[in-house]
């Protein structure tokens, strides 16, 4: 390894500072008046309530799943505060009323919110900890009826969608940490674009995670009707902590006849420092249900960050010819750990499914793709290609495939490559003969690696991944 | 899986078979051996279906019957020695319901082959099964190779002596008679020393239909720069429980080929472990599974890649017809250090039937990184191209169908090197494909 890429991989994480804002703080510990706390702080319905009550009863039932290809010290559920939320000041009716330590730190972060609003059209919704701050384009949205606030804010305003919805595609008792979101999540996003209209911009959430040792539960829901699209991006990144945070949440999507949604995630929180400590523990289920036919549910994942990332980003394909995709690419540094793929359950005739999974580890980590194509008795003609590719920096990291598959139907084609290769020698050399240093070589090596994911991103993501990815691995090589 | 239950079966089971067995009178580290196996035995349980290995194998009916040890020792008719035995000069060891016959085995006269009993240990044979058996095959996590272990009775070891050829092929030859239901647990044990070379053909097969449980395990010790060439056959009766382990040591700059065929048995289970345990080891692993009916054929595969500069090879094939549900798991793992490893494993299955099972799983756990690793997998119907092409040139779709499902099997069957024993395997997957 080359001291020009040591120094890359060793770079130090550029988001980490704490925000002092005050906040408002639920005791330590889990049991169910701390649930019926965060019911109350958020004024929610009843039925909310026995929502949370039976996934909280149903999660003591529970058994911390094992089965996984990382490891941790085991969790302290009751050292985690389940509700923080910034002190409400008043009803913010625009950007100059947000508290100007909050805009600093997404300055300091390289998000200037009003100026990306303005610039790239995106319409942010602000996660800060657990309570949503500034919602900006809602208006323009509403105009063509689509409704884009925070889950929150969704249950006061329209409890007969959440009703309808929530729990519908990852329900309370599906596994342990759902379980545990469903019954203490504080915040989230929520969106539904109506019968037939296209989303006119893409929608965007930013997280941080700011309050040390207050885990982060977030719910994310989006609906799409009929015939309607949108494309979502989720960005994450959060301060520099030396205790673990846990991160479980839930997303749900539900698409309906001829509906597309696009969800992209860009991953960079804290992976803790070069020697494993610290960092957050990224444990999300996120699954989509393409309900009606012809629909398309497309997954595009670049995961740099977490001390541990352990997801699956999942399709149901029930609707006749729908469509399920996933596009992903994670990397992992120093002690980082993920097991990260998808699930694809084929169940409607004539669905189709797309993986691309790209798996980059260096420095002392390990990275596994762990997927599931399921063809179901019914599913006539189905169709799926997986394709898994990892790339190796250095001799003491770790790369492994599990791919299930599962075929029920003789009609079904499922094809699953899986190759791992390296940064070669040669290949340095070759750059170098050109006048390229090894650092840029690695770099446009490993974006043309990651050229098929890179692509499905949305632009202004796709230029940030680009950037994340060479200054993850910059050093690593060599 | 070694969750301390006393599981009833197990403990029925034991009972049973330890009034019967005697001890090995020669050899005193068999003995003990089979002490320890008894002792593991008792700590284990019958894996379920809630357990990650045997997630798609359902092997509770076992608990059904009792399979004895066969009572009476049943000899060969000529007509199915014709059937079974081979047509070249082989070194031929038979088994019986899990019982040797001398009567119908024969041996080679020349010191290419050494073939001993478990019972009557000497020489050679005895030091050698002292620092293997048993060695390869691990029996802490695996309750079916504990069990046969324990309860090992009757079973021979092989050696090949350093820089030698064998002459002829080894023939070993398990047949169930199919008169009453027993169970048997066969043995083997095959050393080639350095430099050695030998073909071994191992075969199960049924004399006639009904239930009964084979629990075999075989262990192979490949010396450095020897060559074993592994044919496996297994035609039981479709009511059968076959349940077999085989585990194969490959030490520096040896190199071992295996082809396994899955035909029989209403469930089946192959556990195939190889080490590549010297730098420059090398294994190419084919396999073969052809199921119909109700039958259930599950294929395990562990290549373990312990050291630099190895390669491998892995081709399996199912062919899935009617209500058959076919498993494959093949893991390739590639351990720190093990760097310029070469790896690459492929898995094709064709589902015949609407109601066709297929579940697979290949997998690679990689900690080197200046390696070539890959592998694929495939499910699907036969080429719908390639049929209208065959109906164009004038064969009727039946005949097409079967000869495009017959080449896709063949495939595997050109690896066997024993000219009659492909021959009958041709013969019997161009039946089978017939019938469907």
């Amino acid at each position: 390894m080359s001291a020009a890429l040591q120094n890359l991989v060793n770079q130090p994480y550029k988001h980490g500072f704490v925000t002092n804002i005050e906040s408002d703080i639920a005791p330590k510990g889990l049991n169910e008046d701390i649930i019926r706390l965060i019911s109350s702080k958020k004024n929610e319905p009843e039925w909310l309530l026995a929502f949370r009550l039976d996934a909280y009863r149903r999660w003591l039932n529970m058994v911390e799943p094992a089965w996984q290809n990382v490891k941790y010290p085991k969790i302290d559920f009751q050292a985690i505060s389940y509700y923080s939320a910034p002190k409400p000041k008043k009803k913010l009716a625009s950007m100059d009323e947000v508290d100007p330590e909050l805009l600093r730190t997404f300055e300091k972060l390289g998000v200037p919110m009003h100026e990306r609003a303005a610039l790239a059209g995106v319409a942010v919704d602000v996660i800060f900890d657990s309570v949503s701050v500034a919602t900006t384009y809602k208006e323009k949205l509403a105009e063509v009826g689509i409704i884009f606030c925070s889950i929150s804010e969704a249950v006061q305003l329209y409890p007969e969608l959440i009703k309808q919805y929530l729990g519908t595609v990852v329900p309370p008792g599906d596994n342990y940490y759902a379980a545990l979101n469903s019954a203490v999540f504080t915040d989230g996003s929520f969106c539904f674009i109506p019968k037939g209209v296209k989303c006119p911009m893409d929608l965007s959430t930013y997280f941080r995670i700011n309050t040390e040792e207050s885990g982060q539960f977030e719910r994310t829901l989006i609906i799409a009707e009929e015939g309607a699209s949108v494309s979502y991006l989720e960005g994450c990144t959060a301060p520099r902590f030396d205790t673990n945070q846990l991160h479980a949440a839930v997303v749900e999507l539900i698409a309906l006849d001829d509906a597309d949604i696009k969800y992209s995630t860009v991953q960079n929180w804290y992976a803790g420092d070069e020697n494993g400590v610290g960092g957050i523990y990224n444990f999300v289920t996120k699954r989509g249900l393409a309900k009606g036919r012809n629909s398309r549910i497309s997954w595009t994942q670049v995961e740099t960050g977490s001390a541990i990332t352990w997801k699956y980003p999942s399709c149901i394909l029930r609707g006749e010819n729908s469509v399920g995709e996933f596009y992903s690419v994670a990397v992992t540094n120093h002690h980082q750990q993920a097991d990260t793929g998808t699930k694809m359950i084929h169940i409607g005739a004539n669905t189709r499914s797309t993986i691309v999974s790209k798996g980059i580890s260096a420095g002392q980590s390990n990275s596994s793709y762990r997927g599931l194509v399921r063809i179901t008795p019914a599913a006539r003609n189905a169709r799926n290609y997986s394709q898994c590719d990892s790339m190796l920096i250095g001799n003491q990291c770790g790369a492994h495939t599990f791919p299930y598959i599962q075929v029920q139907n003789n009609s079904a084609q499922v094809e699953h490559e899986a190759s791992t290769s390296r940064i070669g020698e040669d290949q340095l050399f070759y750059f170098s003969q050109r006048g390229i240093g090894a650092e840029e070589a690695v770099s446009m090596i490993i974006n043309g690696f990651c050229k098929e994911v890179f692509q499905q991103l949305p632009l202004e993501f796709a230029v940030e991944a680009t950037k994340l990815l060479s200054f993850k691995l910059e050093g690593s090589v060599g | 899986m070694s969750t301390a239950i006393w599981d009833d079966y197990l403990e029925k089971l034991i009972e049973s078979w330890k009034k019967e067995t005697q001890p090995f009178r020669t050899v005193s580290y068999l003995n003990r051996l089979r002490t320890n196996a008894l002792n593991r035995v008792e700590s284990l349980r019958l894996p379920t279906i809630r357990d990650e290995e045997w997630r798609f194998t359902d092997i509770s009916s076992l608990r059904n019957t009792p399979f004895p040890r066969a009572s009476t020792i049943s000899l060969l008719s000529l007509d199915s020695q014709k059937n079974t035995f081979l047509n070249e000069p082989v070194c031929r060891l038979v088994f019986v319901d899990g019982q040797y016959i001398p009567e119908l085995s024969s041996l080679v006269d020349d010191d290419s082959v050494t073939v001993c009993r478990l019972s009557g240990l000497a020489n050679t044979c005895a030091s050698k099964a002292e620092r293997h058996l048993g060695q390869l095959a691990d029996f802490q996590d695996s309750v079916f190779v504990a069990l046969n272990t324990a309860l090992m009775h009757d079973g021979v070891c092989i050696v090949i002596p350093a820089n030698v050829s064998a002459t002829i092929p080894v023939h070993v030859l398990y047949v169930t008679s199919g008169k009453e239901e027993v169970a048997a647990y066969p043995r083997c044990l095959l050393v080639a020393e350095s430099g050695a070379e030998v073909t071994i053909v191992e075969e199960y097969v049924a004399l006639r239909e009904g239930a009964s449980l084979t629990n075999a395990v075989t262990e192979i010790y490949i010396g450095e720069s020897a060559r074993v060439n592994h044919i496996r056959v297994q035609r039981e009766a479709p009511q059968a429980f076959h349940i077999a382990n085989n585990a194969t040591f490959v030490a520096k700059a040896a190199r071992y080929d295996s082809v396994s065929f899955a035909f029989g048995a209403r469930i089946s289970r192959f556990d195939q472990k190889i080490t590549l345990a010297g730098e420059g080891a090398e294994c190419q692993i084919d396999g073969l599974a052809l199921i119909a009916g109700r039958q259930l054929a599950d294929t395990h595969t562990f290549i373990d890649h312990a050291n630099p500069h190895c390669g491998s090879r892995q081709l399996h094939k199912c062919i899935v017809d009617e209500s058959a549900h076919g498993v494959f798991s093949g893991k390739i793992m590639v351990r720190p250090h093990s760097q310029q490893t070469d790896a690459k494993q492929l898995n094709h299955n064709l589902l015949l039937s609407e109601k066709a099972r297929m579940d697979t799983k290949p997998q690679l756990e990689i900690f080197a990184d200046d390696v070539k690793c890959a592998h694929g997998a495939t499910v699907g119907q036969l080429d719908k191209e390639s049929l209208f092409y065959l109906q164009s040139r004038g064969l009727a779709e039946e005949a097409a169908r079967n000869l495009l499902t017959y080449a896709f099997g063949g495939e595997i069957i050109n690896r066997v090197v024993v000219a009659s024993l492909r021959q009958r395997l041709e013969e019997y997957i161009l039946a089978r494909t017939r019938i469907s």
